[in-house]
C-alpha cells in the first residue's frame, strides 16, 4: 500500500459508524456489517483509530465493489468515505 | 543538489512512513528467520515473554519446585529476542508516526484479558504460538509446525463465529482516549537503533560467557520486529480473511515466506551447521492439533498473533498490552504445571521430518502443502465459498 487517497473536503457522509478505539479486525468487521444498513449510492463515513484500517478499509470496499472516496485526518482519528455499490 | 534531496525523502517515506506490502515483509522476515538459525536458534515468541512472567512467579514464591531462579533476561536468547521485536516494533511505528497509547473500549480489554489466556494455554500445548509451533516450527522441518497449521485454520474458523455472534449482540461501547499521538519525534526512533548497536557492540565485548550471542539476537530480533510492524504482518489475518472478506493477500504472504524460510533452514540443518532437533517438540500431533485450535481461537478474539500481539504492544495498542501479558503468565503457569504433572510429555513426540522423508521430500512437503492452501485462498478469493454470511 502506497499513497493514501485523501477525499474531498466538502464529501457528505450519509451515516457514520465510530470505530474509534477498536483494533483489528473490529473497525473492518463492523464496516462490513454497517454498509448493509444504507442505500446503494449513499456515503458511508467510518471514524477510526487503527492505523491498520487505512489499508484494510479501502483494500476490503475496492474488492467488494464500493467505491473508494478517500480519507482525511482528524485530531487523533481518522475519517474513511465509502460509496455504496 | 535538489534532485537528490527529493530522493533521499522520496525513499525515506517509501521505507519508513509507508505500510510496506505484505509479501515484501513475508520475503524479508523469511530471509531474517534464516539470518536467525544461521547465527544460531530460530526465531520464536513465547520463551522470552515466558521467561518475564517465570520471574515474576518464582520471585513471589508460587514457583516453589523451583531450586534455581529462571534465566537472566538480558542474557537468554528468547528474552533477548523478544527485547529486539520490542523495541524493533516500536521503532518502525515511532519513526512511521503510528506510535500512540490507543484505548479501547472496555469490552475490547475483556476479550483481551480472555483470549491472551487462551493463547497462553495454546502456546504450552503445541510448545509455541504461531511462530514456535507453526511458523519456525514448520521451516524447522518438524511434523508438529504442519499439525498445529490444521488447528490454528480450525480455531481461527470458530473464533470468528464468536465474533460475529458478538456483532450482533453486544454493542462496541465507547473507546478510551488515545495518547502521544504522533508526540514522539521520529528522531527519537533513530536514537533508538543507535542504542540497540551500542547495545550490541557491548554484548560482543562483554567478557560474560555466551554474551556475544545476544547481539545477534537483539539485532536481528529487532530487524524482525521493525519488518512486521512496517509491513503490519499479521498471520491471524492469514488465517482468518479467507474466512471473513475472502482478502488472501496475507495468507499467500505468509505461505510464501514460510516455504523460502523452509529452503534455507533446511539447507542450514542439512548441512550439519546447525542441530536437526532445533524446534522440533514433543507436541506430534495431538498437543499441536489442540494447541492450534485453542491458539487459533484465542488469537482471533485477541486481534493479534504472538508476533501480532508483540508489533501492536510495539504500536501502542493497550488491548494487546493487555493480551500479551494474559498471553505471558498464563503461558508460565501451564507450562510450570505441565511440567510439574508430567503432562508435558504425554502431549505426543518429536518428528524430524527428513527421518522419514529425508530432507528433499520434507521441503516438497512443506512447499506443497503451502502452494495448496496459497491455491485455496487464492480460489476463494474469486468464489467466496468459506465466505462467512454477515
Amino acid at each position: 500500500m502506497s499513497d493514501y487517497k485523501k477525499a474531498p473536503d466538502d464529501v457528505k457522509p450519509d451515516h457514520t459508524l465510530d470505530a474509534r478505539g477498536l483494533s483489528c479486525p473490529m473497525p473492518l468487521l463492523r464496516t462490513k456489517k454497517e454498509i448493509e444498513k444504507i442505500q446503494s449510492g449513499q456515503i458511508l463515513e467510518v471514524l477510526g483509530t487503527d492505523p491498520g484500517s487505512r489499508n484494510d478499509i479501502p483494500g476490503w470496499a475496492t474488492r467488494a465493489g464500493h467505491e473508494w472516496i478517500g480519507e482525511k485526518e482528524d485530531d487523533g482519528f481518522f475519517r474513511f468515505y465509502i460509496r455504496k455499490k | 543538489m535538489g534532485a537528490f534531496g527529493d530522493k533521499i525523502k522520496e525513499n525515506y517515506k517509501a521505507f519508513f512512513q509507508t505500510t510496506w506490502s505484505p509479501m515484501t515483509g513475508g520475503i524479508v522476515i523469511a530471509f531474517l528467520c534464516v539470518f536467525m538459525v544461521a547465527w544460531h536458534r530460530p526465531f520464536g515468541i513465547v520463551g522470552g515473554i515466558r521467561n518475564w512472567a517465570d520471574w515474576l512467579f518464582y520471585s513471589i514464591g508460587l514457583f516453589s519446585a523451583w531450586k534455581q531462579p529462571p534465566p537472566h533476561p538480558l542474557y537468554f536468547s528468547s528474552s533477548v529476542i523478544d527485547i529486539g521485536f520490542l523495541a524493533g516494533a516500536w521503532i518502525s511505528a515511532v519513526i512511521g508516526k503510528e506510535f500512540a497509547f490507543r484505548v479501547p473500549p472496555v469490552l475490547e480489554l475483556i476479550k483481551g484479558f480472555f483470549s491472551g489466556i487462551l493463547m497462553g494455554l495454546g502456546a504450552a500445548f503445541a510448545f509455541g504460538c504461531n511462530v514456535g509451533g507453526f511458523y519456525s516450527a514448520t521451516q524447522n522441518l518438524a511434523a508438529n509446525g504442519l499439525v498445529m497449521f490444521i488447528g490454528l485454520i480450525c480455531g481461527v474458523a470458530i473464533g470468528l463465529k464468536y465474533l460475529f455472534w458478538e456483532m450482533e449482540h453486544i454493542p462496541a461501547g465507547p473507546p478510551g482516549p488515545t495518547l502521544l499521538d504522533k508526540k514522539i519525534p521520529p528522531a527519537v526512533g533513530f536514537i533508538a537503533i543507535l542504542i540497540m548497536i551500542i547495545a550490541a557492540f557491548a554484548y560482543t565485548n562483554s567478557s560474560k560467557s555466551g554474551a556475544d550471542l545476544m547481539a545477534g539476537y537483539l539485532l536481528i530480533g529487532g530487524a524482525i520486529g521493525f519488518v512486521f510492524q512496517r509491513s503490519r504482518f499479521c498471520m491471524v489475518n492469514g488465517f482468518r480473511e479467507p474466512f471473513m472478506t475472502g482478502d488472501a493477500r496475507m495468507g499467500k504472504a505468509v505461505a510464501i515466506s514460510l516455504i523460502i524460510g523452509t529452503l534455507g533452514i533446511a539447507i542450514i540443518k542439512y548441512m550439519g551447521l546447525r542441530p536437526e532437533m532445533l524446534y522440533v517438540t514433543p507436541c506430534f500431533w495431538w498437543g499441536a492439533l489442540i494447541g492450534g485450535f485453542i491458539f487459533g481461537m484465542g488469537m482471533v478474539v485477541a486481534g493479534g498473533c504472538g508476533t501480532g500481539s508483540l508489533w501492536r504492544v510495539g504500536e501502542g495498542q493497550v488491548k494487546l498490552i493487555v493480551v500479551a501479558t494474559m498471553f505471558a503468565l498464563s503461558n508460565s503457569i501451564f507450562r510450570y504445571y505441565f511440567t510439574q504433572t508430567g503432562f508435558l510429555y504425554k502431549l505426543g513426540k518429536p518428528i524430524y521430518l527428513p527421518d522419514y522423508l529425508g530432507y528433499g521430500g520434507s521441503v516438497i512437503l512443506i512447499t506443497v502443502i503451502m502452494i495448496l492452501w496459497y491455491l485455496i485462498i487464492d480460489w476463494n478469493e474469486e468464489t467466496n465459498k468459506f465466505v462467512y454470511e454477515i
